[in-house]
């Protein structure tokens, strides 16, 4: 059997896509990306747990490493060079608003705006929200089973999150992703649920719970999970907490070739800001498009492999018959 | 360069067959989908209308790289007149419904390059790729409405081409 082949010139792109996973902050366990097993997924359907957050734009990285020269002899010259400092930068635009892009973008944690409480006192965050229901047993993550005067609190369209009581415990809170670190006990029942990415949209109420138009991140409900409103999303300047996510980035070749960039740890690292977009190039002053800028620092891994601390794997498959 | 033709026309044949089977045109006798190559037919004294008709315009290459690349102009004309059965009123509507099958059509933005002087067609190397279309404003005349839309189509000269 034989093959004929082509000298591919540099690869050709039309855009990004990105993909994230959430870090396991507790245990540190950032999600790997092996691109000899999972190098051609669809891109319409990454491996669980990466979840495709759609094309992004203005896509760069930037390496911050620095090296040195050890200089040695009379007139000194270079021996050999060291690495002084490993540090990478990663920025982007998300062409979407969604809970997970919001989360991304922001320096802190991000909030859902749970539905208030009738005549809750008015707080930046959201008031005191109404109660939450509980889920019955056999619910999945597109389907939440209520108790009939449960479901009747929820319309078609609305928005709910999923997540256990706040009871007073300390550290990482949220499922599947820490939404928040807590660092001395808060008395709002409702915290998890106020920062949980674990929501989703209400697409029917039925007489036995809510179908949900999206599954639920975190999968189907967990025991202790409690079911509650949500109006929109609310994030801060400031605060202590840092969103860290492992980070996979794709260019896709006119070729079938791959580019990826797989960023194991990245944190948010600037506060929520938007990039403005004019929908017609001729009119600045008409409608623009509001972007949300997301600018990441890598944290390092120690590789397994050798042992050496790295930020980010750049993979390269190319396209079927290329010279390499 | 003529491979990289064909292949973006033939991609473009097959998706509108999936898009609107319905869209047809009887030339010399066969029934077709609703998609020529203008300068693969008789020469027309007026476009037919409701049918998409690609011309091929502009040409250029880069030399300079590991297989030579070429980018050929290709401008899609299209018009209807509306149907009978709604006295033509119904031409803007039609003229949308092509609008639509065309980005239809043009997605995804790639097609594998094959011989088709060979029969059956066979497999090249590489893949015809292109950009997003820039449609034209409509041109009205009398009762008929037109549009163009310019897409570049790119390609790589394999051994032998």
């Amino acid at each position: 059997m034989a093959a004929t082949w082509f000298s591919a010139p540099a690869p050709v792109s039309r855009r990004v896509r990105a993909f994230f996973a959430p870090v396991n902050r507790a245990a540190q366990t950032p999600v790997l990306f092996d691109p000899s097993e999972q190098g051609w997924f669809s891109l319409d359907a990454p491996p669980a747990p990466w979840i495709s957050l759609g094309w992004v734009q203005d896509f760069v990285r930037k390496t911050a490493s620095k090296s040195a020269a050890l200089m040695t002899g009379i007139p000194a010259a270079p021996l050999e060079q060291v690495r002084e400092t490993l540090e990478a930068q990663v920025s982007l635009q998300f062409l979407s608003w969604t809970k997970l892009t919001m989360g991304l973008a922001t320096g802190s944690q991000h909030m859902n705006i749970l539905a208030p409480a009738i005549g809750a006192a008015p707080a930046a965050d959201g008031a005191q929200a109404s109660p939450a229901v509980t889920p019955q047993s056999g619910s999945t993550s597109t389907s939440i089973l209520l108790a009939l005067t449960d479901a009747a609190k929820f319309t078609p369209g609305a928005i709910v999150a999923v997540d256990a009581d706040y009871n007073g415990q300390t550290g990482y809170v949220g499922t599947p992703v820490a939404g928040a670190y807590v660092r001395q006990v808060l008395t709002d029942v409702d915290y998890v649920r106020r920062v949980t990415f674990n929501v989703a949209l209400v697409s029917q109420v039925t007489a036995t719970g809510l179908n949900l138009a999206e599954p639920l991140p975190g999968g189907a409900p967990a025991t202790g999970a409690k079911v509650q409103a949500v109006t929109g999303f609310v994030d801060r300047e400031g605060g202590s907490f840092y969103q860290e996510w492992s980070g996979l980035f794709v260019m896709e070749g006119s070729q079938g070739e791959r580019i990826f960039f797989h960023y194991p740890r990245l944190q948010a690292m600037t506060g929520a800001e938007e990039a403005v977009s004019p929908l017609n190039q001729k009119n600045q002053g008409g409608h623009s498009r509001v972007l949300l800028k997301g600018q990441f620092l890598a944290l390092p891994v120690m590789d397994p492999l050798d042992g050496e601390r790295v930020v980010c794997y750049r993979s390269f498959l190319p396209a079927a018959n290329a010279l390499v | 360069m003529q491979n990289a033709k064909d292949s973006f026309y033939m991609a473009l044949r097959t998706r509108l067959t999936e898009i609107n089977p319905q869209r047809t045109i009887l030339v010399r006798g066969t029934v077709r989908p609703g998609i020529l190559v203008e300068e693969a037919e008789a020469p027309f004294s007026q476009f037919p209308s409701d049918v998409f008709v690609l011309r091929w315009l502009g040409l250029a290459v880069d030399m300079d790289l590991a297989s030579t690349m070429t980018g050929e102009q290709c401008e899609i004309v299209y018009q209807t007149c509306g149907t009978q059965s709604f006295g033509g009123l119904d031409r803007g509507r039609a003229l949308s419904t092509m609008d639509e099958e065309l980005m239809a059509m043009i997605q995804p933005f790639y097609t594998p390059k094959l011989n088709y002087a060979a029969t059956p067609p066979a497999a090249m190397l590489t893949q015809v790729f292109w950009d997003e279309p820039v449609f034209s404003p409509i041109v009205t005349q009398r009762d008929r409405l037109s549009r163009s839309a310019t897409v570049l189509v790119y390609s790589y000269q394999e051994q032998g081409e």
